[in-house]
């Protein structure tokens, strides 16, 4: 099934109000300069005309921005909460959204992992071989048609990644040599570090997202 | 000196010469000329093969690094943002995800990475409107704007 994104612009991310909720207002400079230079101008001209803002105009009079679009109002957004939330809880609940990928937190390194995956771990692991692990750090999950991004991480109750140790060896030797000309100064140091191969068999979602997110930005994907 | 048996004439240097020669030869088989034959000369190439490689294993950090951030700028490029921007708005917004994976997500994952570039978008628009405020200037300010006005 391939739907097509939702398209009200909208975020959805966890209830954290400090700066995701719409500013009330936001004039552009020019605007509020407008009544400004009407009564700076001549009184000849009767006729608002969209003049320039009464400072000469310098490399720093205006902002190196274009101007700020309105924000959307709060009914608006709320609706648009409400239509993506029920997109997306239609496709998880629906399990139907073919195959997930997951970007997992493990072992001091970020992996983009997804079912049936070799990884390889180049350090020891404390489980023994045919030990089935939850990988708990979930940064970032997606499928065809939505991503759920964790800021930082995703909920445990919302994805279960399950991996499977299968082999614990140790590396090739890798030689560590130092040296330096004219001073009869020479180190060779052979290193052996231990790898592990986990086998990823499979990522799961939970049944329905939980309605205390908050919408932060849309286009069908779920930022928590 | 006079020897006066056989065995006292030959002097037995080591046993085993044959066998730290070979030890040296066998990093240097894949070499060119004839430092993949002569010990002295493999002696010298082995010793230089040893050493990039330990200041290699380095440098293909920084490579790889540089190499992914060229990357994402190229992806947010197509998007119309900007790297820096990118980066600092996802941060901004408490996504932890590493260079890596941000430009695997480029390549393999298009539709997830615009999904990114469109939450930093949001939230560089959110930080310009909390700096523009309401276009006025702050209350006790006497600057040029609010002389004209």
């Amino acid at each position: 099934m391939r739907s097509s994104h939702v398209s009200p612009k909208m975020a959805l991310s966890r209830v954290c109000p400090r700066l995701w909720r719409a500013c009330s207002l936001s004039f552009p400079l020019q605007s509020s300069l407008l009544p400004a230079a009407v009564r700076l101008q001549s009184s000849a001209s009767s006729t608002p005309t969209p003049a320039e803002p009464p400072v000469p105009r310098t490399s720093l009079s205006l902002p190196p921005w274009a101007g700020a679009p309105s924000p959307v109002p709060l009914e608006e957004e709320q609706r648009q909460h409400a239509a993506v939330m029920t997109a997306v809880n239609s496709i998880i609940s629906g399990q139907d959204f073919g195959r997930l990928f997951a970007v997992v937190y493990f072992a001091g390194r970020q992996w983009k992992v997804t079912d049936e995956d070799l990884i390889l771990v180049e350090n020891h692991i404390e489980a023994e071989c045919g030990d089935r692990i939850r990988l708990e750090k979930v940064l970032l999950v997606g499928a065809q048609d939505f991503t759920l991004v964790g800021r930082p991480l995703l909920a445990k109750e919302l994805v279960r990644v399950d991996a499977t140790v299968i082999e614990k060896t140790e590396s090739v030797p890798k030689v560590n040599m130092k040296f330096w000309k004219r001073h009869r100064f020479q180190k060779k140091k052979i290193i052996i570090q231990p790898q592990t191969v986990l086998r990823i068999n499979n990522i799961r979602l939970a049944q329905r997202l939980h309605e205390s997110y908050q919408i932060l930005f849309v286009d069908g994907f779920v930022s928590k | 000196m006079v020897f006066l048996t056989l065995s006292c004439l030959i002097r037995s240097r080591g046993p085993d010469r044959y066998w730290k020669v070979q030890e040296v030869l066998k990093h240097a088989r894949h070499f060119r000329g004839r430092k993949n034959r002569c010990y002295s000369l493999a002696v010298r190439a082995v010793r230089r093969a040893f050493l990039y490689a330990t200041k290699a294993r380095k440098l293909k950090k920084r490579n790889m690094r540089t190499l992914w951030i060229s990357r994402i700028a190229a992806a947010s490029r197509e998007h119309g943002m900007k790297y820096p921007a990118l980066i600092h708005n996802l941060i901004k917004c408490s996504v932890q995800l590493n260079r890596h994976v941000i430009s695997d997500l480029a390549i393999t994952e298009p539709r997830s990475f615009l999904s990114l570039a469109k939450l930093a978008r949001a939230r560089q628009q959110e930080g310009f409107r909390a700096a523009l405020g309401d276009g006025k200037e702050t209350p006790g300010v006497l600057s040029r704007v609010v002389f004209l006005q």
